[in-house]
This record gives structure tokens, C-alpha cells and sequence, in this order.
């Protein structure tokens, strides 16, 4: 039997009609027309599906969408504000931490909740931050320099910005 | 050296942008109105005849709107192999597309194509297959003895392909030897693991010809695998390049099941259909061939070859599909032509089993005989003490000596021996402890591995594609279109490429845009594959962007009224040589070709025509000269821990001959990025299947792991020996598949360096560091 829900995504409410068994990826690529996040495996275990709940990171493809009706969805498409590209979107062009590009949606929001965590995080934490999601391409070593780059920019630009 | 505007700088990847916004331009995006949804059933035995399928309880479910079974798809024997023409007498024909034949668990044997994929799904639930179990075989050593179960008619003994080469005299040469080395070495079945997985919307117009939106790495390859497999012409069926894809790795380098039955399901509905596999269909798509060599070697006491014997058996699975190249591949420039022996023979297998099928993955055999072959040759340079990378210097090639297996053929550039010596001094080679000689639960060893030949693509293999071309379209804007069948699959030939075409045009990389191509528009391009794309489809594109700026210089020309052979291209403008004041804007240049131009004068605007030109493209389509070698050595540090047998690798540094260097930070990322690959096969992958049943039981990333950025070294340093390839695009050479070629023997020397177990087959778990241990 469909449902209406109501989701609040990327700041904006939705009110959408799904079966009990419809996934937040499934929701988010066929409802809201989001391709951000992306199926990799749909068993958790790649993490090419990653958004932020309530700001904090989980796998799309893991989540029953009715779990979290009312609650606060991002996703890629909401990172960037007004034109500008949010820090941790920027670093990975920058540090060339972009391949096949098809973990990337998923891994900078893992990026984005690990900073929001922890503004200034070690080597170690980086690479504990983003355990959960796969990349084939890159052996993650420009990925963790982007990470690192972002936290900088981060912190330079973020001096009295509430958390 | 030559001062480059464009070329040489990590410029931002132009396609980076738009896949960190979200990345609209996968394939898996791809949606057509009124589309439906394809779901295949696949066999659960590895070895069975269908005796009848009932589709009539599945055909009553409200939302099927087709099933396929094997009886309607055409039965043309094809190999889905499609870096070839599609009746190369080298390739093995033995597959068609859907049979009533099983040969191993997973085929697909029918279709169903609905208004969702739930609905599809549900219905395979509904349709029932009556089969008669068959004996099986899974092993291939077994597959070749007396009274296997025979796979194909045609190959008697399972065998799909033998091939024997011989150079000098063997005999001869092990009389000549002070020392035999014997060994066997086993390499297990892997897959690639690309993130994005295969998809496909197939539509088929009113009059039944054909537009297919593919994950696949090469658009014209496609084209002609599926025509032939449905038994139409080629021009029947239109393949739309994607604009990119998420990984590939070889394991989409040829047509899958889905397009073939996505087409036919188009047909029967007269709507888009689209084919998306699960993780696990993909693991059970493609792999790369498990290969067992046996390795005999003999040589002086100075460590000169003298005789090397290689016997090679690789397990096909259930049809050759890429199998009967991988094993050539395999020999020739995985184990005997790399290394300079005088009296070698080499004879290769494949073998039916009920396995799954192989496929290609980066390095093409080479992986499986590189590990071989260099941990023999470490094990030889322990027993005889010998320096071991004076013992790699000895027994390999020189810059200039003749192309050991391309007649014709030189190796113009050739830093083998820079690429050791910096590597060695980079890690502290020369400080290496000898083996098993740390104390304490946890042992350090160091090791290293090189491969002393492979290629820019595939010039020198007859019956393999090589061609590329491209368009080169300049804009009145002074910007330029490339239209070119070349797949980026993450490797950065959207980068590459746009950077060759601004170095021609001399305009900023922001203005060359990498457009929409199809098969109906665009050139033939050989696939992306063989570490050839940046060589060859990069010369293609030089060639393209040089014609056009031929054209370019002599409309400006007629325009400046000057000798086009005085004008040079600087920074978007056209002018004389050494005369600024001459200077046109490019973009003017270009209009006044291809449109009336109107000029205001005081009487008002003067509209004139440049009768001569039109549009200014460039055109290429071409073959590449040579296939020069890259050539790379990798040196590893690891950590063992002798109570519990795992092995952590921490540090990396790869020196790598790849001539010119395009791109750093692209280069770097092929590095970094292979080393996982080759760490994952060095150490923990490994697709498993049930012993009887022949179902894989390791399809998703909790049971198949690969390494996460926590496993992976702290420190991989990549060192670029740069050569001036005079073939290459600025000197260019390949570089992709090296990167994950030497990796595992590397790893498997250090570890013995650490501990002084010798692990011979692959991969190296904390299990079998423990038995060679003697710990359990």
C-alpha cells in the first residue's frame, strides 16, 4: 500500500507517495529526481549512496524512506549554496580527487559529517571518516588530501560560523 | 625541451565539476519516457539442458508486459570480445546470447521486461524451468583429464585454446645452466569492482533499428557485437557514447547479456527498455582469469637465463570469451618476451570448466604472469645471492635494442634501469635487511617488482583493433568541439585529450569541450583498453586539431591577406610571426569562414563573404605508428604480523617510464589507484564459490573486500622517469595497467623478505602466511 509522506530535502519539503518498502536511494533517484547518490551495491556496502540525516551520514540504500519521514535530508545537490561550491566540493576538484567520479557524491558527504564532527581532523580520522566508502579509482590518496584541504579552507573561512 | 601552454599542467579534469555537483551523465541515468524495465532469470545449476520454461503464470501479472525465452533469441555463436572483427579466426565463437545449453550458474535463461523493476523481478519468481542436471567440472586441470565432462562439442578435452611458442633451443639451454629453478604459481579469480554498474536502455524505433545508451567501455564495439548477435546489419543499430563512466577497469569491455535482451525486449514492446544488473550480476559478468603456471627456469651463476620452460593453464570458464586472448596476452607479454632469454618455451591453455566466464581486467594476463615470473626471479636471486636488481638489468632490454615481439618495432625509449636504481635508492633498497632476519612479533621485510615490457595499445597484434578518429570543430566563438568514440572510464581522457587539442589550437583547456558522439556521427575509436587511449586516441586527436588549425590558418590567410605558412596561433588570435600589430582575434577568423560578415562602416553595416571556407573542422582517422613500452618498478615496504599472519603494506614508491608526462595529478591517480587494485589481488581478494553447486557466494562488498582507504599504505610515491617517446603525443607513452600489473609480486617478495615465507599463490591471507610460518 503507498503512503504519503512528507520529507524535508535540501531545505524544501516534499510530500511524496511510496510503498512501505521503497529505500531513501530509490526515493531520492525515481521521486525527487536526485542522482546524486548513487547505487553501488544496494546492500550497504559501497557507499555510493551516502546523504546526510539529520546531518548525519547514512546509506541511503539501507534506509526505508518511512524511517525517516519528517526528518532534515542532504544530499549532494544541496551542499552547494548560491552559486559557490561548498569547501569539501572544491577540494576534491582541486586535489584531483576525482576520477570516475561515481563514489564522489557519496564520499564527500561522509567527508561533510566527519567535519562537521571534528574541524580539524588527523590523517587517521580521515581515513576512519570515509572506511564505509568504497572507491575503485583513486587508492583514496587524493581523497584524503582533499579532506585535509577542505578542513584548512574550512577552518579559514568558517572563523564565527555557528557549527 | 619544448615550452607546452597546456600540456605537462594538472589542469582542473573538465568533467570534475559536474561529478562532484551530482553527476548528471551516467549511463545509470539514462531515462527514456514510457521505459521499461528488464530483469533476467538465471540458472541456479552450473551444468544442466532446459527441458521446457513455462512463462504463462509470469505473462498474467499485471505490469509484465514481455517475456524472452532462449527459443527467440537468434542463435548465432558470437564472442562478446569486441576489441576484434566479429569473425577473427583467432577469437572463439562458442557463446550465444541466450540457450537452452547451461554451462554455468548464473546464465541467463529468459527475460522479462516490465513497468518496474519490482514488477519484473516478481514475475522471474513466476516462471518455471524444467531442468536436466549434467555432470560438472570446475577445475580446469581436471577439465582436461580423461573422462571429464565434455563442455563444447567443438573442444574436445575442454580445451578452447592451446598455443605453443618457441625461441631458441631449449634442451640446449638447460645443459647451459649452473642452476634449474622450479616452482608453481597460482592466481585466483578477481573482479574489477567499477562502482557504477553495467547498465543499459536499448530503444527501438518504429522501423526496428536500434539506439542503445551503454555502460560499456567502447561504442563501436558494441555496435557490431550486437547487429551480429541479432543478426542485423551494423548500421541498424546506433550506440551513444557515454560522456563518461564510473570505472571499468576492463571488466565492460565487452557486450553483456543485458544489451543483446534489452534489444529484443524493445522489439517485442516497441518501448525503451532498461537493463540495470545488481551487484552480485556483476560480480558474475566478468572476472579476471585465475591462471596456474608452472615455472622452470635455468641459469648461470652470474644469473644470466638460460633457459626458461612456462607451461600455463587458465581456467575459461563456461565459454572462451576473452580466455583465448588473455592466455596470449598472457604468454607472450606477461611472461616470455619481457625478459631477454635465449632458449625459451612457453605453451598455454584454456580450459572449459563450469565456471563463470572471464573477462578482461587491466593488465590482460600480465598480473598472472608477472607474479610468476618475479617471484621466481627473487626466489632465484635469495638462492644464488645474486644483487637482485643487477639481476633484473642483466636478463632485460636496453633502450634501442629491436622490439622483442613487434617486428619492425624499436624500443625508442626505455629507462628500465632509472626506474630501478631511483626506486631503490627512494625506499632505502640498499639498506634492506636480509630475509627473516627482524625480531619480535611484528617483521618488517622490503621487496620489489618490475615488468619489463608492455604497451601503448595494440599496434603489432594483427587481428586487434588500433584505429582512432576524431572531429575537431571550431565555434565562432573561438572554442572548440571534439567528437571523438573515445569512453573516458575515470582514467582522465576527457582531461587528456582536452588538453592535447588547446596545446594545438593554443586556447585555454575551458574553451575545448569533449562533445555529444554516437557511432552514426562520430569516427571509429578502438576501445579504452590495452593502456592505449592517451597514445592512441590522443594522437588521433592531435592529428584532428592540426588539420583543423591548417584550415584555421589559411582562412586568415585570405582574411589578413598574408602567406598562411607566416602565421602562427597565439592566445586565441592569429598573426603574422614576430608581428604582434597583425594580430586577429581567432574568433573573427572563424566567423568571417563560415557566416556573411558585416562589417560597420560609416555607410552602415557591409556584409562580405568569405567564399572560400565554411566550417573549420579538423579530421582524423588513423592508425598509430608504434607501441612503445612503458616500463615501470615497484618497490614495498610491509609489515607482517607473525601471530596472526596479516601482512600491512606501508609504503609504496613506483617508478614509472611513461615518456611525457600529460598530466601529474592524473598520472599520480593511475598510480594510487592501481597499487589498490594490485594490493587487493596481492592480499585479500578473492571470489569464492560453492564447490558443488557452482553458485558464487562472494557478491557483495561484505563478503568480497576491497581495500578502504584504511588499509591502504599511508605512502605511495610515484617517481616519473620522463622519457621523449618520439611516437607519442608529446612524447607520451601509456601508463594504466602497469600500475596494477607488478603490485602483487612486489608485495609477495617483500613479505618474504619480512618473514621468509614464500607464498606462491594468490592471494596471500593471514592463513597462509601462518602455514608457511609453521604456525598452523
Amino acid at each position: 500500500m503507498k503512503q504519503l509522506i512528507e520529507l524535508e530535502i535540501n531545505g524544501q519539503r516534499q510530500e511524496l507517495l511510496v510503498e512501505p518498502h521503497t529505500s531513501l536511494l530509490q526515493c531520492l533517484r525515481e521521486q525527487a529526481f536526485l542522482k546524486g547518490a548513487k547505487r553501488g551495491c544496494d546492500s550497504g556496502g559501497c557507499g555510493c549512496c551516502t546523504v546526510l540525516v539529520d546531518g548525519r551520514a547514512v546509506y541511503s540504500c539501507m534506509t526505508l524512506v518511512m524511517s525517516v519521514e519528517g526528518r532534515s535530508i542532504t544530499t549532494v545537490e544541496g551542499l552547494s549554496g548560491e552559486g559557490a561550491l561548498d569547501p569539501v566540493q572544491q577540494a576534491f576538484i582541486d586535489a584531483g580527487a576525482v576520477q570516475c567520479g561515481y563514489c564522489t557524491c557519496g564520499m564527500m558527504m561522509a567527508a561533510r559529517q566527519l567535519l562537521d564532527d571534528n574541524p580539524d581532523p588527523s590523517e587517521e580520522e580521515i581515513r576512519k571518516g570515509i572506511a564505509g566508502n568504497l572507491c575503485r579509482c583513486t587508492g583514496y590518496a587524493k581523497i584524503v588530501e582533499a579532506i585535509r584541504l577542505a578542513a584548512s579552507r574550512r577552518q579559514g573561512h568558517s572563523v564565527g560560523e555557528a557549527g | 625541451m619544448t615550452e607546452f601552454r597546456t600540456i605537462g599542467r594538472s589542469i582542473p579534469r573538465p568533467d570534475a565539476f559536474d561529478k562532484v555537483t551530482g553527476g548528471k551523465h551516467y549511463p545509470v541515468n539514462v531515462s527514456l519516457p514510457g521505459m521499461l524495465h528488464a530483469k533476467l532469470l538465471r540458472s541456479p545449476l552450473p551444468h544442466a539442458r532446459i527441458l521446457s520454461i513455462d512463462t504463462s503464470e509470469a505473462e498474467r501479472l499485471p505490469g509484465v508486459r514481455a517475456v524472452l525465452v532462449p527459443d527467440e533469441v537468434p542463435r548465432i555463436p558470437l564472442t562478446p570480445v569486441y576489441f576484434t572483427p566479429v569473425q577473427s579466426p583467432t577469437m572463439v565463437q562458442d557463446f550465444v546470447v541466450m540457450s537452452r545449453q547451461v554451462r554455468w550458474a548464473g546464465q541467463p535463461v529468459a527475460a522479462v521486461a516490465a513497468d518496474t523493476p519490482e514488477i519484473a523481478e516478481q514475475a522471474l519468481e513466476l516462471i518455471a524451468v524444467e531442468y536436466e542436471e549434467l555432470p560438472t567440472v570446475f577445475d580446469p586441470e581436471e577439465a582436461m583429464a580423461e573422462g571429464a565432462p565434455q563442455l563444447h562439442e567443438h573442444a574436445p578435452g575442454n580445451i578452447a585454446k592451446h598455443e605453443v611458442f618457441s625461441m631458441g633451443d631449449l634442451e640446449q639451454g638447460f645443459a647451459e645452466a649452473d642452476h634449474v629453478f622450479e616452482g608453481v604459481y597460482q592466481t585466483q579469480r578477481v573482479h574489477t569492482c567499477y562502482m557504477e554498474p553495467r547498465v543499459c536502455v536499448v530503444d527501438s524505433d518504429t522501423d526496428g533499428r536500434l539506439t542503445v545508451w551503454s555502460s560499456m567501455q567502447h561504442a563501436f564495439g558494441l555496435r557490431e557485437k550486437l547487429a551480429f548477435a541479432l543478426g542485423i546489419p551494423e548500421s541498424r543499430v546506433n550506440v551513444v557514447k557515454p560522456r563518461y563512466i564510473g570505472g571499468g577497469f576492463g571488466g565492460k569491455l565487452d557486450m553483456g547479456f543485458i544489451e543483446p535482451i534489452a534489444a529484443l525486449l524493445s522489439r517485442k514492446t516497441g518501448r525503451p527498455v532498461r537493463a540495470e544488473q545488481s551487484r552480485g550480476e556483476d560480480f558474475i559478468t566478468t572476472a579476471r582469469h585465475p591462471i596456474k603456471v608452472y615455472l622452470r627456469t635455468g641459469v648461470k651463476k652470474d644469473g644470466t637465463f638460460t633457459a626458461r620452460h612456462i607451461k600455463s593453464i587458465l581456467d575459461a570458464g563456461a565459454h572462451a570469451t576473452h580466455g583465448s586472448e588473455v592466455i596470449m596476452v598472457h604468454g607472450l607479454f606477461g611472461t616470455l618476451f619481457p625478459w631477454k632469454c635465449p632458449n625459451q618455451t612457453w605453451e598455454g591453455f584454456a580450459v572449459y570448466t563450469n565456471n563463470m566466464i572471464g573477462g578482461g581486467y587491466r593488465g590482460y594476463g600480465a598480473p598472472q604472469g608477472c607474479f610468476a615470473v618475479e617471484s621466481q626471479n627473487d626466489e632465484i636471486c635469495e638462492a644464488l645471492g645474486l644483487d637482485p636488481i643487477e639481476f633484473r638489468l642483466r636478463n632485460t632490454w636496453r633502450e634501442g635494442d629491436p622490439h622483442p615481439a613487434i617486428e619492425g618495432h624499436t624500443l625508442n625509449t626505455y629507462r628500465l634501469e632509472d626506474c630501478l636504481r631511483q626506486g631503490a635508492e627512494r625506499i632505502g633498497f640498499g639498506e634492506r635487511r636480509p630475509a627473516a632476519s627482524g625480531e619480535g612479533t611484528k617483521r618488517r621485510g622490503i621487496g620489489f617488482a618490475c615488468h619489463p615490457l608492455w604497451v601503448s595499445g595494440c599496434v603489432g597484434f594483427p587481428d586487434i583493433y588500433e584505429h582512432a578518429g576524431a572531429i575537431v570543430k571550431l565555434n565562432r566563438d573561438a572554442t572548440a568541439d571534439v567528437v571523438t568514440a573515445c569512453v573516458d572510464l575515470g582514467c582522465g581522457q576527457i582531461t587528456v585529450l582536452t588538453q592535447i587539442v588547446a596545446e594545438e589550437l593554443q586556447l585555454p583547456p575551458e574553451s575545448v569541450r569533449l562533445s555529444y558522439a554516437d557511432t552514426d556521427i562520430a569516427p571509429f575509436d578502438a576501445p579504452t583498453h590495452a593502456s592505449r587511449a592517451t597514445y592512441s586516441a590522443g594522437l588521433a586527436v592531435q592529428a584532428a586539431a592540426r588539420d583543423a588549425r591548417r584550415r584555421l590558418l589559411e582562412a586568415a590567410g585570405h582574411v589578413m591577406g598574408a602567406d598562411p605558412q607566416t602565421l602562427v596561433l597565439e592566445e586565441g588570435r592569429v598573426m603574422v610571426r614576430g608581428q604582434p600589430d597583425s594580430a586577429r582575434p581567432m574568433a573573427e577568423i572563424i566567423a568571417r569562414a563560415e557566416a556573411p560578415w558585416i562589417e560597420v562602416g560609416p555607410e552602415g553595416p557591409v556584409p562580405t563573404t568569405l567564399e572560400e571556407k565554411g566550417t573549420i573542422m579538423g579530421l582524423a582517422c588513423q592508425a598509430p605508428p608504434s607501441n612503445p613500452s612503458p616500463v615501470g618498478a615497484e618497490f614495498v615496504e610491509v609489515e607482517v604480523d607473525t601471530e596472526t599472519g596479516e601482512v600491512k603494506v606501508l609504503r609504496v614508491v613506483y617508478a614509472h617510464d611513461v615518456g611525457r608526462l600529460l598530466h601529474r595529478s592524473g598520472a599520480e591517480g593511475q598510480v594510487e589507484g592501481g597499487f589498490q587494485q594490485g594490493m587487493g589481488y596481492a592480499l585479500m581478494e578473492q571470489m569464492v564459490f560453492d564447490e558443488e553447486t557452482g553458485a558464487h557466494l562472494t557478491g557483495d562488498f561484505l563478503d568480497y573486500k576491497i581495500p578502504t582507504a584504511v588499509e591502504m599504505p599511508r605512502s605511495i610515491e610515484a617517481i616519473f622517469i620522463e622519457s621523449d617517446e618520439p611516437s607519442g603525443p608529446y612524447g607520451a607513452k601509456s601508463l594504466s595497467e602497469m600500475c596494477l600489473i607488478v603490485p602483487a609480486a612486489a608485495i609477495a617478495n617483500a613479505v618474504y623478505n619480512a618473514t621468509g615465507a614464500r607464498i606462491r599463490d594468490l592471494p596471500i591471507t593471514p592463513e597462509k602466511v601462518l602455514r608457511a610460518l609453521g604456525k598452523l
